[in-house]
Order: C-alpha cells, then structure tokens, then sequence
C-alpha cells in the first residue's frame, strides 16, 4: 500500500508536557484525510511537526516515502499548507502576497490568475489583504497553498471562524481538490461534522493519543445502536422487566434494552405485553457520528 | 535560492518605510550640519584650517548614533512584517532552508544600510561643495567617514537581527535599542570592548581601521551565532 505521509511513534513533549505521544499517522494517495480532536488535542503540533517547523522529541515522518528529516526541502516543493490562523502580509494586496511566495517556489506567474480564480479572489486580487474578511483571508491561505500545485494539502482548521456560508464554500473546494488535481488532502478540526461529508478516512486524536485512525465507514460501525421501548407506565415496567431478569435501563421515562438480540427483544416485549403493559413504540436509536467522536475523545486514552 | 527569497524580501518591505527609513538617516545626519552651518557659518569655518576635515568631523558625530538607530528600527520593522500575521510558518514551511532565510533578511538590512551610507557620502559631498569649503576635496576622507561606521556596526546589526527574529514580541529588542543608543551618545567614555562604541570609531590606538576590522570580524561571528539559534528553534 502506498501511503503518501506515514509517521512512526511520532512524539513531542514541551518541557514534562507531552503535547503529541507516539502517534502512527496513515495516509493512503487521492485520500481526504479528517485529522479530529478537541482543542489541545496535539493537531496543530502533529501538523508542526510534518511540515519540519517543529523538531520531534521522538519519532520519524515519512512524506513521499522519504524521510522528512533528510529530504526536507525536496518534500516540501509538493507540501502546500495553512497552519492555524492564515498568514499573509496585510500591506501587500492579495495579488503581491502570492507573488512574494511565487518568487520563492518559482511556479509560473501565470499560476497567481490560477489560484486567485479557484477561490474566487480574482475581483479583489489588487486590493490590500488587510481590507479583507477572514473568509477572504481564510481563501488567501488556501490560494496560496496551491500556488506550486502541491501533491499534497495540509490544512489546519481551514474553517476555524469562517461562518456557515463560508464552511460550505471551503467544504466544496477541498471536496473537488483530489479529484480535479490529483492531490492528497489532510485536514484537521475539532469538529467532525465539518469534515464528516469530505473525508474518506478519519484519525481521531485526543490528549496527544491517536485513539482511532480508519475509514470513516468504520468510525460508524463503531456507534452501538440501543432498544428504546416507550410504554404507558415506565417505571413499573421497569421494575417488571428486572424482575423477570431482563437486564434494561430507565431514561427519561423510556426503557433502554443493554441486550439487543432478536431473541432478548422479542422476550421483554412479550413478557410486557403478559404484563399488561401497552407498548407504544419499540425502537433502535442510533449514535449519531458526532456522539461517537465525542464519546471516543472522553473516553481518551482509554481506547 | 538565495535570490529568489531576496525578490521575496524585497516585495515585503514594500510601503513600510525601509526605503524612507534608509534615505532619512543619511539625510539627517548630513541635514543636522545644514542646520549646523546656516545658523552660525561664520563661527565655524574660521573653527580650522582644514575646512573640509572639520566639516566631516562635524558630520560625523551623528553617524554612529543615526547607524544604531537605524539598525534598531529596521530589524524590529523586517522582523514585525513577518511576526504580524505570524508568517513565519508559512515562509519557513516553503521549500527553503532556515539558514537561507536567514541569511536573505541579513542582506537585505546590509543592502539598505549600504545604500544609507552610500547616499551619507553623497550628501556630505554634495553639501561640502555647496558650502565652498576649498581645494582640494578630500574624497577619500569623505568614503571613509561614511563606509567605515558601517562595517564597524555589523556587531550591531547581526546582534539585532539574531533577538530580533527569535524573540515572541518586539519589547526586548527595543529595550537592547534604547541601551544601545545611550551606550553610542556615551561612547566616549565607554571601554574599547563595547561594541555600540565601535561605530564611532574612537579607540585607545586611534586607529578607525581597527574598528572597521573588529566589526566585520565580531560581526561574522555574531551573524553565525544568530542563524544558528534560529536553525536550531522550533517555528514561532
Ligand atoms: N510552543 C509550545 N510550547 C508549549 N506548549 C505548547 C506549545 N505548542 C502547543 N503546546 C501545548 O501542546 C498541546 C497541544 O496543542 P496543539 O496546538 O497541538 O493543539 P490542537 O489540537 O491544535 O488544538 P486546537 O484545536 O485548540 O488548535 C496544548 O496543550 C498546548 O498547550
Ligand atoms: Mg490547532
């Protein structure tokens, strides 16, 4: 299998504070990569980390099948990334920032017209950066991310602060990017449902810990759907169903089932039914992805 | 490389006033003996008989200080162009080396203090003419008294670009700044070592050249020091 970034017991402590802890990332080529955690999870220093502006305390990144270490340079000539806030300089116009990149990663000039048009900056290109909303900004970062055609696309928080229009907007485009240009795309956030709709495989991080790294199908089979049963008199059917040694739980006045075989949920609601309770509605409530991110990030290190 | 992140700098400083900055401290410095000379012209040129030798010395008492001011100013402006928006991620997550980023600030300071001292020597000739001040002109004495400080405040100018890039705020360069400033007005007083005195180009030996030697020597050192603790730092 060919993974395009591949790191190995990557580590970094900032003094006894151990920020990212032994993490194995694996990025597969043309993936949409979701890198999730809560805030302080350790996203941005991983992220640091491979683009060689943070040295690891332990640990190695491999990007192209070489080592970061080694090959910095050569690897980031096919890296393009926006690191937490967008960086730009806010007395040049929007058409000078790419250029002053440009100059360095000696991409055509014609590319500038190119990106601009992409994220749809191109009526604005002259016009100083510090006018711009953070959207605009947010979009600059993105331009210039894209300017030498990288093969690769490291995105942090692409949508930190951007409004709902705004997280559509860049939803879309990171959505067309592995498709129209071929590029392997890694992006982080402290929300799932952000990315839930363009990522092909999620890794989730929390407290420094890499607790689950797959496809975001996988992620779902991971939710354990539950038995709701609603009756008239709840807690009496409660303590019926024990009594019978059903094991079931009580919740807002619904019956939640622990045992979700056919058989388990077929024997509580006949032994209601011979109770004479009415049953209103037996169903099966699903975990919404959200839920299990949440769940999997309080449970941290737990696994 | 080298090139293309010096075509780089060179869009940043753009509309910050490192052009202004550079001509201004030459024009000042030359424009104080402007002042000098119109108010009390009499007195003065009957002051020596080498007009031209006491004008420069006249001139050149401002140099020293314009240099380290100017240094201060433009290192913290280069560094805050970057510091901003916190570019420096992005800069240094291109495919360049440290050391060469390094490097392209270092030579874009030295390139707008050569032009300063260069156009320090212009202004001073163009008004040492002006001012009638006799045959012959003493161009030689005219290079030094502007080329000189400038490679005497190299220590300077390394030792401010260095705290400049890697500190998180702008406080403890200007701090250093302000000492420095008083350290130059004070020079005359101060022992050989101090290097803000080095622009001045007093020394025990009276010899300017030892200044000049020290300062691309220390210099060199203290530009080495400086890029090698910004290699070794994690990004800001
Ligand atoms: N330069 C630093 N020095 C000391 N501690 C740091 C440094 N950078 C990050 N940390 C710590 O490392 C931990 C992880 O931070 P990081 O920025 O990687 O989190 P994150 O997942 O990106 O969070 P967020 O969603 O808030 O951006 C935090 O506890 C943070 O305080
Ligand atoms: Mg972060």
């Amino acid at each position: 299998m060919e993974f395009i970034v591949q790191t190995n017991n990557l580590t970094k402590r900032f003094g006894k504070h151990t920020a990212v802890s032994a993490i194995n990332l694996k990025i597969r080529k043309g993936e949409v990569y979701g890198f999730l955690g809560p805030n302080g999870a350790g996203k941005s220093t991983t992220i640091r980390m491979l683009l060689g502006l943070m040295k690891p305390t332990y640990g190695s990144i491999r990007i192209f099948n070489e080592d970061l270490n080694k090959n910095r340079i050569k690897i980031l000539k096919q890296v393009g990334s926006l690191v937490e806030n967008p960086s730009y300089y806010p007395h040049l116009t929007a058409y000078e920032n790419l250029e002053a990149l440009r100059k360095i990663l000696g991409a055509p000039k014609s590319r500038i017209e190119e990106v601009l048009a992409i994220v749809r900056l191109s009526d604005v290109a002259n016009k100083k950066v510090k006018s711009f909303s953070l959207g605009m900004k947010q979009r600059l970062g993105i331009a210039a991310a894209l300017l030498h055609s990288p093969k690769l696309l490291i995105l942090d928080e692409p949508t930190n602060g951007l409004d709902p229009n705004g997280i559509i907007e860049m939803r879309n485009l990171i959505r067309r990017l592995p498709k129209e240009y071929d590029m392997t795309v890694l992006i982080s956030s402290h929300i799932l449902s952000e990315i839930d709709q363009i990522a092909t495989s999620v890794g989730v991080i929390s407290k420094g810990s890499l607790i689950f790294q797959g496809p975001i199908e996988e992620m779902r089979k991971k939710a354990n759907p539950k038995i709701r049963i609603t009756v008239n008199e709840p807690q009496l059917a409660y303590q019926s169903l024990l009594a019978n040694g059903i094991q079931v739980d009580s919740q807002n006045q619904h019956l939640y089932l622990s045992e979700q075989t056919d058989n388990e949920v077929a024997k509580a609601v006949k032994c209601l039914i011979k109770n004479d309770f009415s049953v209103y509605r037996v169903e099966e409530e699903k975990q919404s992805l959200e839920d299990i991110f949440l769940q999997m990030t309080k449970e941290g290190n737990l696994q | 490389m080298i090139g293309k992140l010096l075509q780089a700098d060179f869009i940043k400083i753009k509309r910050k006033g490192f052009w202004l900055l550079s001509f201004l401290g030459a024009f000042g410095v030359v424009g104080l003996q402007i002042v000098n000379y119109s108010l009390r012209y009499d007195w003065l040129i009957q002051q020596s008989d080498d007009k031209w030798l006491y004008y420069l010395y006249n001139v050149h008492s401002f140099t020293a200080m314009a240099l380290v001011l100017g240094i201060v100013i433009l290192t913290s402006l280069i560094a805050s162009v970057e510091d901003e928006t916190n570019a420096w991620k992005q800069l240094i997550a291109l495919p360049v080396s440290k050391m060469t980023v390094y490097l392209s600030k270092f030579t874009v300071l030295a390139t707008l203090l050569f032009i300063s001292s260069t156009l320090l020597a212009i202004f001073t000739f163009s008004y040492g003419l002006f001012l009638d001040l006799g045959e012959p002109v003493p161009y030689i004495e005219i290079l030094k008294f502007s080329f000189y400080p400038y490679c005497a405040s190299l220590p300077i100018l390394a030792f401010h670009l260095w705290i400049a890039t890697v500190s998180r705020n702008q406080g403890i360069p200007i701090t250093f700044g302000v000492i420095g400033c008083i350290a130059t007005y004070l020079a005359y007083v101060l022992p050989d070592w101090v290097i803000w005195k080095w622009p001045t180009l007093m020394n025990d030996w009276n010899d300017p050249l030892m200044n000049v030697w020290l300062g691309i020597g220390f210099g060199i050192l203290l530009y080495f020091i400086g890029m090698f603790d910004f290699i070794r730092r994690d990004v800001k």
